[in-house]
């Protein structure tokens, strides 16, 4: 087989991504040594990043500085401080390499974290949230606020979990102005929710781009390079030049016809996150094939936007809680996932799906197996589902994976010289009766937008 | 004549497999040899004495498709497929029926559904774990004190079962033992192994659907005591011809014929080392 080509996408964008990262991390160091402006830590789930810019406080994201560790091949140390302080083989990757870096002192950046203001637990979706923030909080010496937003257990949130989030985010402004001495300000927290109105415009408006044959981007790849700016810049007027830039920038891609390989030849949907320590051997072994991923659900971890969802100026607490509680992936329930990834498959014209199971993570990989069933034996959509981990190194087979990888890339590819392969609407058949017994998506829940 | 090798390198054995194309396909050549250390030579050594079989000279192939764990170290093959496309095809060639293969190998086990042409429609493998391979039996063998080849037409013996409860391939160890020195008789035992491989490879082969007819594959298809498990486990027939353990070189072999085309290309035979090739 041929070696991978290269794939990613650069622009100018590519650089000013850097640019934006770097700045983060600039006011990080700054925050550290100085206490100005204050950080306060928060989950990528369904992140509440504006009500910060209420207080000009810098976000510190635990994920993302333990994804930063994992692909710089860092990340097995502190998983094993962790480990010998009795956290145990089945814990959260994340959760131990971010408590391991605390312990030993590892930071992305090589310059110390600021001690937060405030742990702020947005506890979405995802329970191990809780102990996770909870141990952080006492490891840095940090004060804890607890934000319950309750579980997606019907299609629309109901009034009163919209009110009680609400209640809860005015609880953490009153909290927040104690401890930093700062008063919240409104204006500029209303001015971030338009910002973050803009970007998700924007973010949405490339996402839907990839519905284009050949797609100008990589919806996982290229997606998780442009995650970092869409946490950390969401509401701020840096982030709307930034996505609007990349909006031109994809636009320009589609108008000269040009894809992420000299000829795009499969399309797929990926679920799950990536294996970061293994980020580009597991690029390649796309790339080796030409195949882009149309879309990801990992993408909507922090927010789903492509489906319409927009924070809204006019109701700013009452938007940040609604994409709190149904605005992200994380929150809503499997069979919303698989509606999802449905849609995705049909509008986004896949032709095939490539489930990443990751052993860290119950919130997206239990009920895997189920999925894949749904759509290999309901939908007829070939599947493909492979298993490692998003931060622990030892979870990672290279040969196995990537043997998986060629045999089901090379299915398609026969199915296609015999003229079988199906794309998108094509691909799905229709759920024949009493097949299988995994739940039809959309059957007894209503679907979001 | 045009002619295409498939070379598989497996974890314990290579096969080879020469085919001719006038018009007609023909298995022309086939060669068995253990992989042994050296993956390199196993694969030039099965693909000479494949030729040798043949009647053709090595200089006379024009494509070779290498399949199998060790497919990256063949230094003198056109291009690399994996097992579970050449099992698929090699089945389906083998007996044109076939809807589901399982492969049961030294190292890994997986079942394959098959699409009427012999595409691959889904699969599975075992992940990471010894359990229900040719290892597993290896290591009951050798507790025992037997032969590979023996174990099989033992175990059909059987007329109590042991029950094996573990499918740790390590750990089978210590239950063999301590049947032992319960005294129960080595065919019972190998009968509750065979059983116990044969249940884990089920459960594992029903995550792609079943459909008759039912091909098995890899070198454990020779082992009878196997073939006769797993179809008690499914409750029926299983396919299993005398080139069952071919059917990756074989698979890999119908690949190179027809990525050959038309364009013969002579002097694929590069030995790395032609010094230990003579
Ligand atoms: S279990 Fe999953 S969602 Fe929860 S913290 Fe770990 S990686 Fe994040």
């Amino acid at each position: 087989m041929s070696e991978a080509p290269r794939s990613e996408y650069r622009g100018q964008i590519h650089q000013q991504q850097k640019d934006l990262m770097l700045h983060w991390y600039e006011r990080l160091d700054e925050s550290a040594r100085t206490g100005n402006p204050p950080a306060v830590s928060l989950m990528i789930s369904g992140n509440c990043i504006e009500l910060l810019e209420g207080f000009g406080a810098v976000p510190l994201y635990p994920e993302v500085n333990a994804l930063q560790l994992a692909i710089r091949h860092q990340s097995l140390d502190p998983i094993l401080a962790a480990e010998e302080l009795g956290y145990a083989a089945d814990n959260c990757a994340y959760v131990k390499a971010d408590i391991g870096a605390m312990i030993k002192g590892i930071t992305p950046a090589g310059t110390p974290l600021p001690t937060p203001a405030l742990v702020l637990c947005n506890f979405v979706g995802c329970n191990t949230y809780v102990k996770w923030f909870e141990h952080a909080a006492e490891f840095q010496g940090a004060p804890l606020a607890m934000l319950d937003v309750p579980f997606l257990r019907t299609a629309e949130p109901r009034a009163e979990d919209i009110d009680y989030v609400v209640r809860q985010l005015h609880e953490i402004v009153r909290q927040l102005e104690q401890i930093t001495g700062r008063r919240f300000d409104m204006d500029r927290f209303r001015e971030a929710v338009r910002c973050s109105a803009r970007v998700e415009e924007a973010w949405s408006r490339i996402k839907n781009l990839a519905r284009r044959t050949p797609s100008p981007f990589d919806a996982y790849f290229d997606a998780i390079t442009l995650m970092g700016p869409l946490y950390v810049y969401r509401g701020s007027p840096e982030g709307v030049a930034f996505f609007e830039l990349a909006l031109k920038e994809m636009e320009e891609k589609v108008a000269r016809g040009e894809g992420i390989y000299d000829q795009e030849k499969f399309r797929v949907v990926i679920e799950g996150p990536p294996p970061y320590p293994f980020f580009r051997s597991f690029r390649d072994m796309f790339a080796t094939w030409k195949a882009t991923a149309v879309a990801s659900t990992y993408s909507t971890v922090g927010g789903l936007w492509e489906f319409g969802f927009r924070h809204d100026p006019d109701h700013p607490f009452e938007s940040l809680a609604l994409h709190m509680l149904a605005h992200n992936v994380t929150n809503r329930n499997y069979l919303q996932r698989y509606e999802q990834i449905r849609r995705y498959v049909e509008e986004w014209d896949a032709d095939g799906i490539v489930i990443h199971f990751v052993k860290s993570c119950r919130l997206f990989s239990a009920g895997q197996g189920d999925m894949r069933d749904y759509f290999t034996r309901q939908l007829g959509v070939p599947t493909l589902y492979i298993e490692s981990d998003l931060e622990d190194p030892r979870y990672f087979s290279e040969a196995q994976i990537k043997n998986r990888m060629d045999a089901f890339f090379e299915a398609l590819e026969h199915s296609r010289s015999i003229g079988t392969l199906r794309r998108g609407a094509a691909a799905l058949r229709h759920p024949a009766a009493g097949a299988g017994n995994a739940p039809v998506a959309g059957e007894r829940l209503k679907i979001l937008p | 004549m045009r002619l295409a090798a498939g070379v598989d390198v497996g974890s314990t054995q290579t096969k080879a497999v020469i085919v001719g194309d006038n018009g007609g396909l023909q298995m022309l050549g086939r060669a068995l040899v253990d992989t042994g250390a050296n993956v390199q030579r196993a694969a030039e050594n099965g693909f000479i004495a494949a030729c040798q079989q043949a009647g053709v000279s090595p200089q006379d192939v024009g494509y070779v498709v290498g399949t199998g764990y060790g497919r990256y170290k063949i230094t003198f093959g056109n291009t690399q497929m994996t097992e579970i496309s050449c099992h698929a095809r090699g089945a389906h060639y083998l007996f044109p029926a076939t809807r589901t293969v399982i492969d049961m190998g030294g190292q890994d086990s997986k079942a394959i559904s098959v699409g009427a042409e012999g595409e691959v429609l889904d699969f599975v493998m075992n992940d990471k774990c010894a359990a229900g391979t040719g290892r597993f039996l290896a290591n009951a063998a050798e507790v025992l004190g037997l032969g590979l080849d023996e174990i099989g037409p033992l175990s059909l013996e059987a007329r109590h079962p042991v029950k094996i409860t573990t499918v740790c391939t390590v750990f089978v160890e210590s239950d063999i033992l301590s049947y032992l020195a319960q005294g129960k008789k080595p065919e019972d035992i190998l009968g509750g192994v065979h059983l116990a491989i044969a249940r884990r490879t089920i459960s594992l082969a029903r995550r792609v659907p079943i459909e008759q007819a039912i091909t098995m594959t890899g070198g454990v298809s020779r082992n009878i005591g196997m073939v006769r498990a797993l179809e008690q486990v499914l409750g029926t027939k299983l396919e299993v011809g005398p080139d069952a353990h071919f059917a990756g070189a074989i698979g890999a072999a119908l690949f190179a014929i027809e990525k050959m085309g038309e364009s013969f290309e002579s002097g694929i035979w590069r030995p790395a080392d032609a010094a230990h090739t003579s």
